[in-house]
């Protein structure tokens, strides 16, 4: 995947971050998908995993939602004119040090109008050369974490090549089976989710 | 809480007394009213003869013009391509309490293209205004509340003028605004000079958007004129009656307005066509060919009637194509946001310069004077409002 810058930071904590966007397009963002933001001015990259995409609405737009065969230039301008914020939020799962990625919360989140962008398919499969972050996804009261390491274990798998991705998904079968070794039910649950 | 409401009981529950009292007089009076209005000849040679009488008494009533007075119209077709057109303004006045002397004028637009599948054109235009030459007049005296609202009128129809220009050769165009075409500037101000120049730069505005082919209209929601009331009243006088005294006092049409008489109208329907016999109207409108018309218009839906006041310049109504076009697109515009046109509103939103808007304004004029080695500071009177704005402390 090639990087796109996909919005711009709303607020943040360390824990992680939501960002705003316009319209989305029909591939970002999506659900578990990995994106990144500048961090401690450019000397760190937070990564992190969408969680929630929430659209917004106001009193202006509930009064239309009622309006039978509304015309297109309407819906064009709630869309594209009005400043009804697309909001993302994302759960921080890791960072960038220098050359290499640490597991874990970043030493400083991203800051206001920061850009967000897409990770690349090389970054996906850098940073998921460890499996430490599905910890942090569990530990996440905020994000639905089941879905959210499913989905970002199929897309992280999507972003290798076609022979390593059966490899990739067993082990992380496999680190699954250790975190949740005392819930068997939740287990399988996510095993039948990244089976390929 | 500085309010202290329980002071207020008694008033607040006799107020609602006497509004229950006044409605029951008002619908006690309508019927008569309304049958008045049906009946009325807007062609009779005796009523027309009244209204020259009364017009010598800067009479401010509705001069019938040829269509039925109590006739009603209903909706015209909507085109399938159509652009409309709007333009709002809104201000922050001079605050001699303030951080700086300044006003600031700020007209929201947008082109609205019906029929086309794209988002509409959106455009935002502030100006701030600082000289001595725009703050102060000839006297040495603040500039008036009144002066900036012109400005901010002017702009607006400038606004209109300008998009025209473009959109109206693309296709049949329709401009708003969200108030009468008709500047009441004659009644605020002594000041003729100033009157004539608005004027003249407003008309030059209307000239442009007729020549641009583009209908215009000013919009006014809830209207409480009593133009008709007036024609109704003159009508019953008798020609020796008539005089400042009893043109002033309207008798058994008092407070009742303009959108009571119209309640008759259905869904979509408008009135007939009236023209302003107000004197800014006749004789400064008039003669540059701009006369005002103005129509009432029941741009709702069954069950929840929306009566707008509808304002178009004589080259509007007296084009029957123009005038279908703007009740066929202010009624489509309403359809969408239930009783006022869309674009008005989103103008509007456009336009606004929200109390946040103003704070940020004013931290940004702070930093350039502070960068200049000045001291801004709020007036001690100012600051002491922002102290106990924010509402009394409570103690047990």
């Amino acid at each position: 995947m090639n990087e796109m810058t996909i919005g711009r930071l709303l607020r943040s904590s360390t824990t992680g971050y939501v960002f705003g966007c316009s319209v989305p397009e029909p591939e970002v963002p999506l659900f578990g998908m990995f994106v990144k933001a500048p961090a401690q001015r450019g000397q760190s990259e937070t990564m992190g995993l969408i969680y929630n995409i929430a659209i917004e609405d106001d009193a202006f737009v509930r009064q239309m939602v009622a309006t039978p065969d509304l015309p297109e230039a309407y819906i064009q301008d709630q869309r594209l004119n009005r400043q009804v914020p697309i909001e993302v939020s994302v759960l921080a799962v890791g960072y960038r040090h220098g050359d290499s990625y640490v597991q874990g919360l970043p030493p400083q989140p991203p800051i206001t109008l920061d850009r967000i962008s897409a990770c690349s398919d090389h970054e996906v499969c850098e940073f998921t050369k460890r499996l430490d972050y599905m910890q942090l996804i569990l530990n996440a009261p905020e994000a639905p974490a089941d879905e959210l390491i499913a989905a970002a274990l199929v897309r992280a798998a999507g972003c290798r090549p076609p022979e390593d991705r059966l490899r990739f998904l067993r082990e992380a079968g496999r680190e699954l089976a250790r975190l949740l070794s005392r819930d068997l039910a939740r287990l399988e649950n996510l095993l039948r989710r990244i089976k390929p | 809480m500085a309010l202290e409401l329980n002071k207020l009981t008694q008033s607040v529950n006799a107020l609602g007394e006497n509004a229950a009292k006044r409605l029951a007089d008002l619908n006690e009076r309508l019927p008569a009213a309304e049958a008045l209005l049906r009946t009325i000849n807007g062609e009779d040679s005796e009523l027309l003869k009244k209204i020259e009488s009364a017009r010598r008494f800067r009479w401010a009533g509705a001069i019938p013009s040829g269509e039925a007075v109590g006739a009603s119209f209903p909706p015209p077709p909507h085109p399938a391509r159509v652009n409309l057109l709007a333009a709002d303004g809104s201000q922050i006045y001079p605050d001699r309490h303030g951080v700086a002397m300044y006003y600031l004028v700020n007209v929201g637009s947008i082109v609205f293209r019906h029929g086309l599948p794209e988002a509409p054109q959106c455009h935002s235009q502030p100006e701030v205004f600082y000289e001595d030459a725009d703050l102060y007049e000839e006297d040495g005296g603040l500039i008036p509340g009144v002066m900036i609202d012109a400005e901010r009128d002017i702009r607006e129809l400038g606004e209109l003028a300008r998009l025209a220009q473009v959109e109206a050769a693309a296709a049949p165009t329709v401009s708003l605004v969200d108030n009468g075409l008709l500047l009441y500037i004659s009644l605020q101000t002594p000041n003729e000079r100033l009157i004539d120049e608005v004027i003249r730069v407003y008309l030059g505005h209307l000239d442009s958007l007729k020549q641009s082919g583009a209908a215009v209209a000013g919009v006014v929601d809830r209207p409480r004129a009593q133009s008709v009331a007036r024609l109704l009243h003159l009508a019953t006088l008798t020609p020796d009656e008539i005089g400042e005294d009893r043109l002033r006092d309207l008798g058994p049409f008092r407070h009742i307005n303009d959108g009571l008489l119209f309640g008759f109208l259905r869904p979509g329907e408008r009135s007939a066509l009236f023209v302003n016999a107000s004197p800014a109207n006749l004789d400064r409108y008039q003669p540059r060919g701009h006369t005002i018309y103005f129509f009432y218009l029941n741009a709702g839906r069954p069950g929840k009637d929306s009566l707008l006041r509808v304002e178009v310049p004589e080259w509007v109504a007296q084009d029957n194509a123009k005038l279908d076009l703007v009740q066929a697109t202010l009624l489509e515009q309403c359809h969408v946001s239930d009783g006022f046109p869309y674009v008005l509103m989103r103008a509007h939103e456009l336009a606004v310069v929200t109390v946040a808007e103003r704070r940020e304004f004013d931290q940004m004029v702070i930093g350039s004077l502070i960068r200049r080695g000045l001291s801004p500071s709020l007036s001690q009177k100012a600051q002491g409002k922002q102290w106990t704005g924010s509402g009394k402390r409570q103690f047990p």
